[in-house]
């Protein structure tokens, strides 16, 4: 069974390669087909037709973006993420600390809603149909029904303006205390928590109960089987596929996706920096940010279909 | 309709507090109060509240967090590229100008100890003694001829680089001295000068992230995108050193969030707010607002050279069809002031008070549209969140125009691109213009036949002839009378439907001290950060 | 193998079927859908005011008599833009999400059942298509096809149908390797009939609950989309947008923002909960 889940990775390892160039490729081609371009961008409305191609020629930007790109490419290979047009900063100075910024979030994020979305999603499932799966079910269904801005929003209205217990703004970067990172972490955790805490909760609930479902388990049931122990010896393992595939489709938003958590604590994180960069048609900063976005994907959903494939010995 | 507004006493803590330091006695305030419904006692609160503000003595020490509205990658401390206000308060802070703008709105000088011609082409500038730079070199005429003529150089990327053609040269008469040569004369040159591009930097710089000029604050901190920090100049020129020990500035993009982090505590200024905010801010003990009357303007743009604008009458309809009063009231909450079609404001010394305000007149607009034969056709107009408020302003348009069977289409397209994309190119579309100090500035950059923002294609050649009489004139009451002339061929011919100029709201703690309006934007000009001071 | 057991108190029985009964709480759900769709189609003939009219210089106005749930930012009634609202709302929101759902679960069935390379290749192109930001996504669009509201509909789905795809191949998977699949495929049962008979059956539970979601996600993604000029135009704003121009007036408690989140709420509300509580008929493998 290892060798085969090896064999798995190292195939997987192979196509992530691929699936990497072909989102590099189909990046480069979208960003070329938004109007405008960083010169453009950068003189805003200032932007006569004699200044644009002076700043281009000075921005080196005379090439054919297709040959910048490729050459942007090969150097991506030697480890190399290139230099920012707009600032002409190194592309790894730009995006390191915010990448870790983003990473310290997304991780205690994921570690605080992960455990308690599946066990709530679970527990429902085995008390299904009582009051307390109900009450798992609306609460759920509100809390994403509010949208995410709205949610920051009032959680700053009270808990900073009103209360002034936490700060307004999540400040990363002069976080010298564990007193003074549970402050600044407190707000935008709890927004990004209950947006992604939703849909597994949702999912582990409804694939747990989809196994009880099966024959198998039924007759069990009927034999009198107690149903926590259904659930949890022989639904569980076969509800898990899908539970971690929502689980890493959840947590994926937490990279790129987190983009109103960011404004609103002004937290400097990393999907900001592609928002940025995406308006000012900053290519080798939009690739570098996209890649690791889709590096981050690949990896939650390669381990998610490994998870899926071990729990499953017919898959093997 | 209900007539009640309710927006009256935010506006008046600015305003009585403005007043009192443009010197108004207490009758006279409470008289101007009484006039805008503000009972006795209640004046009486408001005036100890403001005079309390303005009288106060400058404390020494503090550090301050601002926030602005926009940062991206795209920050720079290069003052050429500067290209919003979280630039301009950076640049304020690290470099000088050779003139400034006091909040008056009279030119004075700043790193120039004079600056003279005789016949507005050939400009003698001589440099303050004395001045130097962060990194300890003296400033000398070098740095201005070098700070200057990289303008005129495409490959910088200067957003006044149209400004700056007029110059045919800059040479150093001395290590003191600096001769700016004109194309041709233009007696606003000072004035110019005092435009935020235009800033002093050390003659040979290449990389701007030091911030390496002669500013009140040098810099510690720099993260485009992210935040930067300043710490005060022990060595700055000025005899009044800058009372802050530094501050943090960094922008929060969402106004909400930006009004909150204020409210909290978090920060102590937070720049342009929505003056929807002000029914939270107004009476709030957390907050004082600090008002800019700029002239800075979103304006609808008919452009006369294509379909419909291009019928006789069609521009004229929609600058009586946009109801100024309910743009004024319920778009800006008050926080206006009504404009005539043209971009001089009431406060400029050379506005024209004898043009006749076009009043909303939805009849004559639809006798306009009808002669024109456009009534029942739909009409396209773009906006975006890009052009502040446009799309309210479209919606403002589009109902009136319902009420006289012309149909209007709000096009709304994204922010993002929309100076390349839409501005100037789209038939019917909205601008957004900054103030500018000069009419000559506004004229030459949007009305002149070969302007590179002309925005509606008006082309006049009495008009472009006026416009460079009037650049060269010394004489004031000259120019006056041609400017004036100017505006009211503005209003009558162009495209271009102004209807009104937006104040500029940024709030501040009540902690925070010192700040006076200024006409070249909020936040003092963006030279808060030079003067205020922090109430221990 | 339906068991219509007719237990007093069903929620208390360990495993509770219902048979044909449709539950209170699924009743009041779909009578609140059902109910909004009205107000979607005859939403002009019941708003009390032209939908971008200013009728009141007063903004976040109060609940009163002639604008029952206050005004917006600019004066404008809320109860009309909340009723005109419902069309961009309900409509695109349902019509994104069948879009999403039938072709995402179409494809995940039709890649778990055949497998090999086809399930290679085209879960590793829809990962490709996942790893495009939105914005980027939305901006070409706008740019390339214009904006209009099929084309917002189309965009919706394709941003949501490769997490319908992979949420129904990881079911499908699962149940692909049971027995009583790999009996009819060796019967010689067609593709069609092995997903339609087999697959989606055993599916469907996890697959509406997904649905359910996924349509949540749709009603707050639209605004964002409106925002970017892709959709919707002005006067006109989906709920989703009414929260966010009115958010200046969350401080006070504004019925403005208030209202149009309440109006999210019950709709997304409502169509989980109907999810939840369809008759077990519909849910029941064998019946199918």
């Amino acid at each position: 069974m290892n060798s085969l889940i090896l064999r798995l990775a190292a195939k997987r390892l192979v196509i992530a390669f691929l699936t990497l160039l072909f989102v590099a490729f189909t990046i480069f081609f979208a960003t070329e087909m938004l109007p405008g371009d960083v010169a453009e961008v950068l003189l805003g409305q200032a932007a006569t037709p004699e200044a644009v191609a002076g700043l281009r020629t000075a921005m080196n930007l005379d090439q054919p973006a297709f040959l910048r790109f490729i050459y942007w490419l090969g150097e991506l290979f030697t480890g190399d993420f290139g230099v920012s047009y707009v600032n002409k900063l190194p592309i790894a100075d730009l995006i390191g600390g915010r990448l870790a910024n983003s990473l310290k979030l997304a991780g205690v994020t994921a570690v605080i809603s992960v455990p308690i979305a599946l066990a709530l999603g679970i527990t429902a499932a085995i008390k299904r149909g009582t009051l307390y799966d109900r009450i798992v079910s609306i609460f759920t269904i509100s809390v994403i029904s509010v949208p995410e801005f709205m949610v920051a929003t009032i959680a700053v209205i009270v808990f900073a303006v009103y209360l002034g217990w936490l700060p307004a703004l999540s400040m990363a970067n002069e976080v010298t205390s564990i007193g003074g990172l549970l402050k600044a972490f407190a707000m935008p955790v709890i927004t990004l928590s209950f947006v992604v805490s939703a849909q597994m909760i949702r999912m582990s609930r409804a694939a747990v109960l989809e196994t009880l479902n099966t024959p198998y388990v039924e007759m069990a049931l009927l034999k009198g089987a107690s149903r926590r122990r259904m659930v949890l010896r022989h639904a569980l393992p076969n509800a898990l596929g899908p539970i971690v595939n929502a689980v890493a489709l959840s947590l994926s938003y937490l990279l790129g996706g987190v983009i109103i958590v960011e404004t609103i604590f002004n937290y400097p994180g990393i999907a900001k920096l592609m928002l940025d960069a995406v308006s000012t048609r900053d290519l080798p900063l939009i690739q570098s940010c996209a890649m690791i976005f889709c590096l981050a994907y690949l990896l939650l959903i390669t381990i998610a279909d490994l998870v899926a494939i071990i729990s499953n010995p017919r898959l093997q | 309709m209900s007539d009640k507004i309710a927006n009256w006493t935010a506006s008046d803590d600015a305003m009585v507090e403005n007043a009192i330091r443009r010197g108004a006695s207490r009758r006279e305030l409470l008289q101007m109060m009484f006039m805008g419904g503000v009972a006795a006692t209640t004046g009486a609160t408001i005036l100890g509240r403001a005079t309390a503000a303005v009288a106060a003595e400058p404390v020494k020490g503090g550090f301050i967090k601002a926030a602005g509205f926009s940062a991206s990658t795209a920050d720079t401390l290069d003052p050429a590229k500067a290209s919003n206000a979280t630039d301009y308060v950076r640049c304020s802070a690290f470099y000088n100008r050779l003139t400034f703008i006091n909040g008056a709105g009279e030119t004075t000088m700043e790193l120039a100890e004079s600056i003279e011609s005789s016949d507005a082409k050939v400009w003698i500038v001589k440099l303050r003694k004395g001045v130097t730079f962060h990194d300890g070199k003296s400033l000398t005429s070098a740095d201005v001829v070098f700070s200057l003529n990289r303008h005129l150089d495409p490959a910088v990327g200067s957003k006044v680089n149209a400004l700056a053609k007029q110059i045919a040269q800059v040479k150093a008469v001395d290590d003191q001295t600096a001769e700016i040569t004109l194309q041709a004369p233009n007696a606003d040159l000072p004035t110019i000068l005092a435009l935020h591009h235009f800033m002093i930097v050390a003659d040979g710089t290449t990389d701007f992230s030091k911030g390496n000029g002669t500013g009140p604050f040098v810099l510690k901190e720099f993260q485009p995108g992210v935040r930067s920090i300043a710490a005060r100049n022990e060595n700055y020129w000025k005899e009044r050193k800058a009372n802050l020990e530094g501050f943090e500035f960094f922008a929060i993009g969402d106004e909400t969030a930006r009004m909150n982090a204020l409210l909290s505590g978090d920060i102590q200024l937070a720049a342009n707010l929505n003056p929807r905010s002000l029914r939270v801010l107004e009476n709030n003990p957390a907050a004082n607002l600090f008002i800019s009357k700029l002239g800075s303007y979103t304006n609808l743009n008919v452009r006369l050279d294509m379909a419909p604008g291009d019928k006789q009458g069609v521009a004229e309809g929609f600058k009586y069809l946009i109801n100024r009063d309910v743009i004024k009231k319920s778009v800006l909450r008050g926080l206006a002031e009504i404009a005539n079609d043209h971009p001089i404001p009431d406060w400029n010394k050379y506005h024209n008070a004898e043009l006749k305000q076009r009043e909303f007149d939805p009849e004559r607009a639809k006798s306009l549209f009808a002669k024109a034969g456009i009534l029942g056709q739909e009409i396209r107009i773009t906006a975006a969140e890009a052009a502040n408020s446009s799309l309210d302003y479209a919606v403002v348009v589009q109902q009136a125009a319902s009420k006289i069977g012309l149909k209007v289409a709000i096009n709304r397209v994204p922010s993002d691109g929309y100076w390349s994309n839409h501005w100037i190119k789209d038939a019917v579309h909205f601008g957004n213009i900054n103030a500018r100090p000069t009419p000559d500035i506004l004229f030459s950059l949007l009305y002149k036949s070969d302007a590179a923002w002309n925005e509606t294609g008006y082309k006049s050649e009495k008009f472009d002839s006026m416009l460079l009489e009037a650049r060269g004139l010394l004489d004031e009451a000259k120019r006056k009378q041609i400017y004036g002339e100017m505006q009211a061929m503005i209003s009558n011919g162009a495209g271009t439907v102004i209807p009104v100029f937006m104040s500029n709201v940024d709030a501040i703690s009540p902690k925070l001290k010192g700040l006076t309006p200024n006409p070249l934007g909020g936040m003092m000009g963006y030279t808060f950060a030079e003067h205020a001071w922090l109430e221990a | 193998m339906t068991m219509t057991l007719s237990l007093p108190k069903p929620q208390k029985t360990r495993l509770p079927r219902f048979g044909y009964r449709f539950p209170l709480v699924g009743v009041i759900s779909f009578l609140i859908i059902v109910a909004w769709i009205l107000v979607a189609i005859f939403a002009p003939f019941i708003a009390p005011h032209p939908v971008g009219d200013i009728v009141d210089f007063d903004f976040f106005g109060p609940m009163t008599a002639e604008f029952p749930l206050g005004t917006d930012y600019l004066g404008r009634d809320m109860l009309s833009r909340i009723l005109l609202g419902a069309r961009y709302t309900v409509g695109i929101s349902l019509a994104a999400v069948c879009l999403a759902c039938l072709c995402g679960i179409t494809l995940g069935m039709t890649a778990a059942v055949i497998g090999g390379w086809f399930d290679t290749v085209l879960s590793r192109t829809l990962d490709a298509l996942t790893s495009i930001p939105s914005k980027i996504l939305a901006l070409v669009i706008v740019a390339a096809v214009g904006s209009s509201i099929p084309i917002l509909i189309v965009t919706l789905a394709i941003i949501y149908t490769p997490g319908c795809y992979r949420i129904a191949r990881a079911l499908a998977v699962n149940i692909n390797t049971m027995d009583y699949v790999t009996v009819a495929r060796a019967r010689g049962e067609g593709l069609g009939y092995l997903i339609r008979s087999e697959i989606l059956p055993g599916i469907i539970g996890p697959v509406l609950a997904d649905f359910g979601l996924r349509f949540v996600f749709i009603v707050l993604l639209l605004s964002s989309m409106s925002f970017l000029g892709l959709g919707v135009q002005p006067p006109f704003a989906d709920w989703g947008a009414l929260v966010k121009e009115n958010i200046g007036g969350l401080s006070f408690a504004a019925p403005a923002v208030i209202f149009p989140s309440i109006a999210i709420a019950s709709l997304t509300i409502s169509v989980n909960l109907l999810i939840d509580n369809l008759p077990q008929k519909i849910r029941d493998r064998s019946e199918s």
